[in-house]
């Protein structure tokens, strides 16, 4: 056990992996010697401010108590948590002490009805900030992504340097709108919470339901998630194949991963489920009727006869994404970049591998340390594969017991799901069956801390290139 | 079959002929085209599942051009605005720079619940509520998220045809 885990272990128990810290424990865990816990997320409201790590592959979760609205900044030791400061600011009025960013607002541009306007003393509406003069930038409607994002940089000798990111456009402030509701009631939003996460983010909220509720899903549900999981992770990816393949003028590539994530949908719309995914992953389960034996076969038939094709074609357009975006495995393990980008660049954390039931054989990508967007590629295409592979392994001894013990049941749960674009983490709060409180990480969030570094040394141009291959989606981040 | 899966020297012209016979919404299905209609999508903020299936009804899966649609980059050469997502106050600055810049005799086509009066997401601090807030919206394609077919239909019914 490393000496920050020591250290969070000897605060106050109050749930499966949540230790409550003094503020003495929390400045503790701040300065302690030898290795820092991979963050995953920071967040906090007006009483609380909350990090969930990663020691090893397990989740562990600390916080402390405000005091006069101020905390010791988790990013004077992890520089991630700096998005999650900058977001408790602008929600709820909350200062983040010795913060190693620029406290830039992270989601109040200043158009906002209120300002803090989930702090129990919101004040009246800002005004829009002005963009800075001399500096060029790259407008929402231009970045190239399915989803609102602004940058901002200096150009120097063709190059951009200086990258500022606006990310807080598509706020909606779903996670407020949850509370209060049944965990079920809520489940229509977290189905909607970034397109890229039909099946992963209800999948992860429902399993730190399940967990908090002292529940454990049956092999039955949990192997029907994961072929939905795996149908998802096929389709997100062929499409950001797709979008990337674009943005370099490889419409052949892109020709053929349209067609293919087309041929998914259809079959999914034959099986009479919606062509996406959405709404059928449940707390209990999945939506009555899904039938997902035939649903997968009919999945792996459609997807099965293209694969050659595709690899042969990601090999020929792969030198259009030599050196684009780079990663370094240094930057993707001091950000915590999981997922596939991160796995592209030198990480190997995929959550997949710690699943009860998980048949292991199946997960053969090896991951890269290129960290460009051709490693990108080559590994969605490697983990298309391997979900094929899961999904017939799964078909193979559906619904296999493995004496998976119930946890607990302490109204407090963290679930988890690996999504195509990473891992999605849900942490909630019951009381009296209702939510209390939840925090929800999309895999996007960590990528926008190291955004600035990626995007260094790139043309203008290429810009829109690099973002489709990083694959980040602004609803995950703002939400 | 066993011309899907022949690799080396002769893969990429086999992908040339297999994309034509892949795609979704055959051409000889399409109607004859008429006037073509230009269109711009700007995202407003919503999960992005009607962005990605604009998306998808603009790439190669569906041959959009041949029912006398296709998309432009630039918002000045464009007839028809549509739009995704919740439309969060932040984005309200971008859709009036886009639509100010299209040219006269624009049309505002909302798709998607979300884009329509908020769907899921509503009004609040953040969200207006789609586009109804701002506007009256006459074109309209709902579904959450429709699918790019539902959206291809529904622009066909729009534009009468």
């Amino acid at each position: 056990m490393s000496e920050m885990g020591r250290i969070i272990r000897g605060g106050e128990r109050v749930a499966l992996s949540h230790y409550s810290l003094d503020a003495e424990q929390w400045e503790a865990m701040l300065a302690a010697p030898g290795a820092t816990l991979s963050l995953l997320s920071c967040w906090a409201d007006e009483h609380r401010v909350y990090v969930l790590l990663l020691e090893g592959d397990c989740p562990l979760i600390a916080s402390t108590t405000m005091e006069e609205r101020r905390y010791l900044a988790p990013s004077s030791r992890f520089p991630a948590a700096e998005w999650g400061e900058r977001v408790a600011y602008d929600l709820w009025g909350v200062e983040a002490m010795s913060a190693s960013g620029d406290g830039q607002p992270a989601l109040d541009e200043g158009v906002w009805e209120a300002t803090w306007p989930l702090s129990s003393r919101p004040g009246p509406g800002g005004q829009a900030a002005r963009p800075v003069a001399g500096r060029t930038v790259l407008p929402a409607e231009k970045s190239g992504l399915t989803g609102p994002l602004e940058l901002s940089f200096d150009v120097v000798r063709g190059k951009v340097q200086g990258v500022s990111v606006n990310a807080g456009l598509a706020h909606r402030g779903v996670l407020h709108r949850m509370i209060g509701l049944t965990p079920e009631e809520s489940l229509p939003l977290v189905s909607r919470m970034t397109a890229g996460g039909f099946v992963a983010h209800p999948l992860a909220f429902c399993r730190a339901v399940a967990q908090a509720r002292g529940l454990q899903p049956g092999p039955g549900v949990r192997d029907c998630w994961m072929i939905l999981l795996e149908i998802e992770r096929m389709s997100v990816h062929l499409f950001d194949m797709a979008r990337t393949a674009r943005s370099v003028d490889a419409g052949l590539l892109a020709t053929h991963c349209e067609h293919a994530r087309e041929a998914i949908a259809s079959a999914c719309a034959e099986q009479g489920i919606s062509r996406r995914l959405t709404d059928l992953v449940r707390c209990d389960g999945f939506r009555v009727g899904l039938e997902i034996v035939p649903l997968a076969q009919a999945v792996v038939s459609a997807m099965q006869p293209r694969m050659a094709q595709l690899r042969e074609l990601q090999s020929v357009f792969a030198p259009r994404l030599k050196g684009l975006a780079v990663l370094s495995p240094a930057q993707a393990r001091e950000f915590a970049v999981g997922g596939l980008v991160g796995r592209a660049s030198g990480r190997s954390l995929d959550v997949r591998r710690r699943e009860a039931g998980m048949r292991l054989d199946a997960l053969r990508s090896t991951g890269s340390s290129e960290g460009d967007g051709a490693a990108r590629d080559a590994l969605r295409l490697t983990e298309i594969r391997d979900s094929l592979a899961l999904i017939q392994r799964i078909l193979g001894s559906i619904g296999m017991d493995d004496d998976e013990p119930a946890p607990e049941a302490t109204q407090e749960g963290i679930g988890v799901a690996e999504g195509a674009r990473g891992d999605i983490w849900y942490w909630v709060r019951l009381r009296n069956g209702k939510i209390d409180a939840v925090q929800a990480r999309d895999p996007s969030v960590s990528l926008l801390s190291v955004l600035p570094a990626v995007l260094q040394g790139e043309t203008p141009e290429r810009l829109p290139a690099a973002l489709r291959s990083l694959a980040l989606s602004p609803s995950g981040v703002a939400m | 079959m066993s011309v899907f899966q022949k690799t080396g020297p002769l893969s990429v012209l086999h992908a040339f002929i297999d994309a034509s016979r892949w795609r979704v919404s055959p051409e000889n299905d399409a109607p004859a085209r008429t006037g073509m209609i230009s269109l711009y999508v700007l995202e407003t903020g919503g999960c992005e599942g009607c962005a990605m299936e604009v998306e998808s009804l603009c790439g190669s899966a569906f041959a959009l051009e041949r029912y006398g649609f296709r998309r432009v980059a630039d918002p000045a050469d464009a007839d028809w605005l549509l739009v995704t997502g919740a439309m969060s106050r932040a984005c309200v600055q971008m859709l009036d720079r886009v639509w100010k810049a299209m040219p006269p005799g624009k049309s505002l086509v909302a798709v998607g619940a979300c884009a329509i009066d908020g769907g899921l997401f509503g009004a609040g601090y953040a969200t207006l509520g789609g586009l109804k807030a701002l506007t009256q919206v006459r074109k309209t394609i709902p579904g959450c998220p429709p699918s790019a077919q539902d959206i291809l239909s529904g622009m066909q019914r729009l534009a009468g045809r």
